[in-house]
Protein backbone atom coordinates (compact mmCIF):
# COMPACT_ATOMS: atom_id res chain seq x y z
CA UNK A 1 0.00 0.00 0.00
CA UNK A 2 3.03 2.64 1.01
CA UNK A 3 5.03 1.47 -1.88
CA UNK A 4 2.35 1.95 -4.37
CA UNK A 5 1.51 5.61 -2.49
CA UNK A 6 5.13 6.37 -2.88
CA UNK A 7 5.13 5.25 -6.54
CA UNK A 8 1.57 7.16 -7.00
CA UNK A 9 4.07 10.37 -5.51
CA UNK A 10 6.92 10.03 -8.04
CA UNK A 11 4.31 9.81 -11.55
CA UNK A 12 2.61 12.83 -9.64
CA UNK A 13 6.69 14.64 -9.66
CA UNK A 14 6.35 13.98 -13.50
CA UNK A 15 2.70 15.01 -13.96
CA UNK A 16 3.75 18.69 -12.19
CA UNK A 17 6.83 18.97 -13.85
CA UNK A 18 5.44 18.59 -17.43
CA UNK A 19 2.34 20.59 -16.36
CA UNK A 20 4.62 23.48 -14.90
CA UNK A 21 6.72 23.60 -18.18
CA UNK A 22 3.75 23.28 -19.93
CA UNK A 23 2.16 26.55 -18.24
CA UNK A 24 5.16 28.53 -18.07
CA UNK A 25 5.63 28.09 -21.58
CA UNK A 26 2.10 29.33 -22.35
CA UNK A 27 2.19 32.43 -20.24
CA UNK A 28 5.75 33.84 -21.51
CA UNK A 29 4.48 32.75 -25.34
CA UNK A 30 1.37 35.09 -24.38
CA UNK A 31 3.27 37.76 -22.79
CA UNK A 32 6.06 37.70 -24.88
CA UNK A 33 5.11 36.78 -28.56
CA UNK A 34 5.47 40.45 -29.48
CA UNK A 35 8.80 40.98 -28.13
CA UNK A 36 10.88 41.53 -31.16
CA UNK A 37 14.69 41.64 -28.96
CA UNK A 38 15.35 37.97 -27.95
CA UNK A 39 17.59 38.80 -25.01
CA UNK A 40 15.07 41.05 -23.27
CA UNK A 41 12.59 38.14 -24.25
CA UNK A 42 14.84 35.56 -22.32
CA UNK A 43 15.64 37.53 -19.14
CA UNK A 44 11.66 38.82 -19.41
CA UNK A 45 10.48 34.82 -19.90
CA UNK A 46 13.10 33.86 -16.57
CA UNK A 47 11.46 36.58 -14.49
CA UNK A 48 7.76 35.55 -15.43
CA UNK A 49 8.81 32.25 -15.46
CA UNK A 50 10.15 32.31 -11.93
CA UNK A 51 6.94 34.74 -10.90
CA UNK A 52 4.45 32.26 -12.10
CA UNK A 53 6.20 29.11 -10.40
CA UNK A 54 5.97 30.49 -6.76
CA UNK A 55 2.42 30.32 -5.93
CA UNK A 56 2.29 27.04 -7.80
CA UNK A 57 5.01 25.73 -5.10
CA UNK A 58 3.51 26.88 -2.47
CA UNK A 59 -0.04 25.41 -3.52
CA UNK A 60 1.66 22.25 -4.76
CA UNK A 61 3.53 22.01 -0.92
CA UNK A 62 1.26 20.61 1.14
CA UNK A 63 0.41 17.63 -1.06
CA UNK A 64 2.96 16.74 -2.47
CA UNK A 65 6.07 17.27 -0.05
CA UNK A 66 7.94 20.99 0.14
CA UNK A 67 11.84 20.07 -1.54
CA UNK A 68 10.35 17.52 -4.21
CA UNK A 69 7.94 20.74 -5.59
CA UNK A 70 10.27 23.67 -4.90
CA UNK A 71 13.73 22.30 -6.79
CA UNK A 72 11.99 21.13 -9.80
CA UNK A 73 9.62 24.02 -10.08
CA UNK A 74 12.77 26.19 -9.14
CA UNK A 75 14.81 25.63 -12.15
CA UNK A 76 11.71 24.98 -14.80
CA UNK A 77 10.62 28.56 -13.41
CA UNK A 78 14.12 30.27 -14.42
CA UNK A 79 15.06 27.29 -17.02
CA UNK A 80 11.48 27.06 -19.14
CA UNK A 81 10.84 30.61 -18.67
CA UNK A 82 14.24 31.97 -20.40
CA UNK A 83 13.95 29.77 -23.25
CA UNK A 84 10.50 30.22 -24.23
CA UNK A 85 10.90 33.88 -24.12
CA UNK A 86 13.75 33.65 -26.85
CA UNK A 87 11.46 30.88 -28.66
CA UNK A 88 8.64 33.55 -28.30
CA UNK A 89 10.99 36.12 -29.88
CA UNK A 90 10.91 34.34 -33.21
CA UNK A 91 8.28 35.48 -35.31
CA UNK A 92 7.94 32.12 -37.63
CA UNK A 93 7.29 30.16 -34.67
CA UNK A 94 4.01 28.71 -33.68
CA UNK A 95 2.58 28.69 -29.99
CA UNK A 96 1.59 24.86 -29.94
CA UNK A 97 5.71 24.58 -30.89
CA UNK A 98 6.82 26.86 -27.61
CA UNK A 99 4.25 24.90 -25.22
CA UNK A 100 5.87 21.61 -26.50
CA UNK A 101 9.04 22.30 -25.74
CA UNK A 102 8.01 23.66 -21.92
CA UNK A 103 6.32 20.34 -21.72
CA UNK A 104 9.20 18.52 -22.68
CA UNK A 105 11.52 21.02 -20.65
CA UNK A 106 9.48 20.14 -17.46
CA UNK A 107 9.48 16.31 -18.04
CA UNK A 108 13.44 16.60 -18.74
CA UNK A 109 13.65 18.40 -15.70
CA UNK A 110 11.24 16.04 -13.48
CA UNK A 111 13.52 12.79 -14.98
CA UNK A 112 16.96 14.45 -14.29
CA UNK A 113 16.07 15.20 -10.60
CA UNK A 114 14.75 11.85 -10.53
CA UNK A 115 17.99 10.14 -11.84
CA UNK A 116 20.05 12.51 -9.53
CA UNK A 117 17.77 11.65 -6.19
CA UNK A 118 18.37 7.96 -7.07
CA UNK A 119 22.09 8.49 -7.19
CA UNK A 120 22.36 10.96 -3.91
CA UNK A 121 20.37 8.41 -1.67
CA UNK A 122 22.55 5.47 -2.78
CA UNK A 123 25.49 7.18 -1.56
CA UNK B 1 11.53 38.16 10.29
CA UNK B 2 12.05 37.26 13.58
CA UNK B 3 10.77 33.91 14.46
CA UNK B 4 9.82 33.92 18.20
CA UNK B 5 7.24 31.71 20.35
CA UNK B 6 4.55 34.10 19.10
CA UNK B 7 5.06 32.86 15.26
CA UNK B 8 5.22 29.31 16.13
CA UNK B 9 1.86 29.72 17.75
CA UNK B 10 0.28 31.47 14.43
CA UNK B 11 1.25 28.49 12.61
CA UNK B 12 0.40 25.68 14.68
CA UNK B 13 -3.70 25.83 12.65
CA UNK B 14 -2.24 25.21 9.54
CA UNK B 15 0.85 22.95 10.85
CA UNK B 16 -0.71 19.64 9.40
CA UNK B 17 -1.62 20.55 6.57
CA UNK B 18 1.56 22.25 5.05
CA UNK B 19 3.47 19.14 6.41
CA UNK B 20 1.17 16.71 4.77
CA UNK B 21 3.43 15.90 1.38
CA UNK B 22 6.77 15.65 3.64
CA UNK B 23 5.22 13.25 6.03
CA UNK B 24 3.53 11.07 3.30
CA UNK B 25 6.94 11.45 1.33
CA UNK B 26 9.37 10.50 4.77
CA UNK B 27 7.25 7.92 6.84
CA UNK B 28 9.78 5.09 5.80
CA UNK B 29 12.66 6.80 6.21
CA UNK B 30 11.54 8.37 9.47
CA UNK B 31 10.35 4.70 10.73
CA UNK B 32 14.20 3.33 9.57
CA UNK B 33 15.98 6.06 11.59
CA UNK B 34 13.46 5.83 14.21
CA UNK B 35 15.02 2.42 15.32
CA UNK B 36 17.59 3.72 16.91
CA UNK B 37 15.81 5.67 19.59
CA UNK B 38 16.45 3.78 22.84
CA UNK B 39 16.83 4.45 26.72
CA UNK B 40 15.48 8.17 28.26
CA UNK B 41 14.82 10.10 24.39
CA UNK B 42 14.50 13.61 24.42
CA UNK B 43 12.50 14.61 21.18
CA UNK B 44 13.70 18.22 20.56
CA UNK B 45 10.49 20.51 18.71
CA UNK B 46 7.18 17.68 18.79
CA UNK B 47 5.38 20.32 17.12
CA UNK B 48 1.98 18.97 16.22
CA UNK B 49 3.36 14.98 16.78
CA UNK B 50 2.68 14.31 13.20
CA UNK B 51 6.22 11.93 13.89
CA UNK B 52 4.82 10.25 16.95
CA UNK B 53 3.27 7.36 14.16
CA UNK B 54 6.40 6.14 13.18
CA UNK B 55 7.88 6.26 16.76
CA UNK B 56 8.48 2.75 18.15
CA UNK B 57 6.21 1.37 21.05
CA UNK B 58 7.29 1.02 24.14
CA UNK B 59 9.91 4.28 24.63
CA UNK B 60 10.03 6.58 27.46
CA UNK B 61 10.13 10.39 25.81
CA UNK B 62 10.28 13.76 26.99
CA UNK B 63 9.55 15.75 24.39
CA UNK B 64 9.88 19.95 24.29
CA UNK B 65 8.30 22.49 21.87
CA UNK B 66 8.81 26.54 22.09
CA UNK B 67 4.88 26.99 21.25
CA UNK B 68 1.89 26.25 23.58
CA UNK B 69 -0.37 25.99 20.62
CA UNK B 70 1.64 23.03 18.71
CA UNK B 71 2.12 21.03 22.24
CA UNK B 72 -1.96 21.52 22.31
CA UNK B 73 -2.31 20.36 19.14
CA UNK B 74 -0.04 17.22 19.60
CA UNK B 75 -2.16 15.87 22.81
CA UNK B 76 -4.18 13.36 20.73
CA UNK B 77 -1.01 11.20 19.11
CA UNK B 78 0.37 11.87 22.64
CA UNK B 79 -2.39 10.20 24.01
CA UNK B 80 -2.07 7.72 21.03
CA UNK B 81 1.32 6.77 21.63
CA UNK B 82 1.57 3.06 22.47
CA UNK B 83 4.51 4.27 24.94
CA UNK B 84 4.89 7.50 27.45
CA UNK B 85 5.38 11.10 26.35
CA UNK B 86 6.29 13.44 28.71
CA UNK B 87 5.56 17.00 26.97
CA UNK B 88 6.96 20.26 28.31
CA UNK B 89 7.29 23.81 26.82
CA UNK B 90 10.95 24.76 26.16
CA UNK B 91 13.73 26.48 24.35
CA UNK B 92 15.31 24.10 23.08
CA UNK B 93 18.72 26.44 23.00
CA UNK B 94 18.15 26.58 27.14
CA UNK B 95 16.98 23.41 28.50
CA UNK B 96 16.37 23.03 32.12
CA UNK B 97 17.39 19.66 32.00
CA UNK B 98 20.81 18.70 33.99
CA UNK B 99 23.82 17.64 32.03
CA UNK B 100 23.63 14.18 30.77
CA UNK B 101 20.55 13.44 31.25
CA UNK B 102 19.53 11.58 27.86
CA UNK B 103 20.38 8.56 26.42
CA UNK B 104 18.98 9.85 22.55
CA UNK B 105 17.81 13.16 21.42
CA UNK B 106 16.05 13.54 18.47
CA UNK B 107 15.28 16.80 16.00
CA UNK B 108 13.04 16.27 13.21
CA UNK B 109 13.20 19.53 11.19
CA UNK B 110 14.03 21.88 14.18
CA UNK B 111 17.50 22.87 13.12
CA UNK B 112 16.16 24.45 10.23
CA UNK B 113 14.06 26.74 12.54
CA UNK B 114 16.02 27.18 15.89
CA UNK B 115 17.52 31.19 15.78
CA UNK B 116 20.77 29.72 17.14
CA UNK B 117 21.72 26.43 15.71
CA UNK B 118 24.33 26.01 16.65
CA UNK B 119 24.14 27.22 20.49
CA UNK B 120 21.10 24.89 20.09
CA UNK B 121 23.50 21.77 19.00
CA UNK B 122 25.65 22.83 22.40
CA UNK B 123 23.09 22.85 24.94
CA UNK B 124 21.74 18.98 23.23
CA UNK B 125 25.86 18.16 23.47
CA UNK B 126 25.35 18.99 27.10
CA UNK B 127 22.01 16.93 28.28
CA UNK B 128 23.17 14.26 26.33
CA UNK B 129 24.67 11.52 28.24
CA UNK B 130 28.42 10.50 26.80
CA UNK B 131 27.58 7.19 25.69
CA UNK B 132 24.54 8.82 23.89
CA UNK B 133 23.21 9.81 20.40
CA UNK B 134 22.00 12.33 18.68
CA UNK B 135 19.59 11.15 16.20
CA UNK B 136 18.66 14.29 13.55
CA UNK B 137 16.29 13.86 10.51
CA UNK B 138 16.67 17.38 9.22
CA UNK B 139 16.61 19.41 5.80
CA UNK B 140 20.05 21.34 4.95
CA UNK B 141 21.45 23.38 2.06
CA UNK B 142 22.33 21.66 -0.54
CA UNK B 143 25.88 21.08 -2.06
CA UNK B 144 24.80 21.57 -5.73
CA UNK B 145 25.47 24.90 -6.56
CA UNK B 146 21.92 25.38 -8.62
CA UNK B 147 19.62 23.69 -5.65
CA UNK B 148 21.43 25.60 -3.34
CA UNK B 149 20.27 28.95 -5.41
CA UNK B 150 16.31 27.50 -5.26
CA UNK B 151 17.27 26.87 -1.89
CA UNK B 152 18.00 30.22 -0.98
CA UNK B 153 15.94 32.10 -2.53
CA UNK B 154 12.82 30.47 -1.29
CA UNK B 155 14.51 30.74 2.42
CA UNK B 156 13.21 34.12 2.40
CA UNK B 157 9.80 32.53 2.06
CA UNK B 158 9.24 29.93 4.05
CA UNK B 159 11.03 32.41 6.80
CA UNK B 160 8.56 35.00 6.60
CA UNK B 161 5.45 32.04 6.45
CA UNK B 162 6.69 29.49 8.78
CA UNK B 163 9.74 30.63 10.20
CA UNK B 164 12.16 28.06 8.55
CA UNK B 165 15.07 28.95 6.81
CA UNK B 166 16.49 26.54 4.00
CA UNK B 167 20.14 26.96 3.78
CA UNK B 168 21.53 25.78 7.16
CA UNK B 169 24.48 23.59 7.30
CA UNK B 170 23.52 21.41 9.95
CA UNK B 171 26.28 18.81 9.17
CA UNK B 172 29.01 21.22 10.41
CA UNK B 173 27.04 22.78 13.36
CA UNK B 174 26.95 19.98 14.32
CA UNK B 175 30.52 18.86 13.96
CA UNK B 176 31.37 22.52 15.19
CA UNK B 177 29.52 21.60 18.61
CA UNK B 178 31.73 18.86 18.72
CA UNK B 179 29.40 15.73 17.43
CA UNK B 180 31.14 12.92 15.29
CA UNK B 181 28.59 12.11 12.72
CA UNK B 182 28.93 8.21 12.11
CA UNK B 183 25.85 7.81 10.28
CA UNK B 184 24.88 10.06 6.79
CA UNK B 185 21.87 8.97 4.49
CA UNK B 186 20.36 11.02 2.16
CA UNK B 187 16.61 10.93 2.13
CA UNK B 188 15.98 13.35 -0.80
CA UNK B 189 18.25 14.41 -2.93
CA UNK B 190 21.25 15.91 -0.70
CA UNK B 191 19.03 17.89 0.99
CA UNK B 192 16.98 16.25 3.79
CA UNK B 193 19.05 14.27 5.73
CA UNK B 194 18.92 11.22 8.21
CA UNK B 195 22.04 11.81 10.34
CA UNK B 196 23.13 9.86 13.70
CA UNK B 197 26.18 10.94 15.89
CA UNK B 198 27.58 10.79 19.21
CA UNK B 199 29.86 12.96 21.42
Amino acid sequence: MEKAYKMNLKIADFFIGTFAGSLVALVVYLVLSTQPNMLIAMVLGGLIGMVLVMPLTILLMPFVGAFEVMIPLGIIGMGVGMTTGMLSAIPAISGYAVIAWGDLAGFTVAMLIYFSNKHLINQ
Amino acid sequence: MKINKKSYDGVARIFDFMRGGDMRRWGPDQRALFKNLKGRVLYIGIGTGQEIVNFPPGLDITAVDLSYAMLTRSHSRVQNYNGRIHRCQMDAQATAFPDNTFDTILTVCVLCSVQQPAICLKELKRVLKPDGELVMFEHVLSKNPVYALILKFMSHITEYLEGTYLDRDTVNNAEMAGFKIHSHKNVYLDIVKALRANH
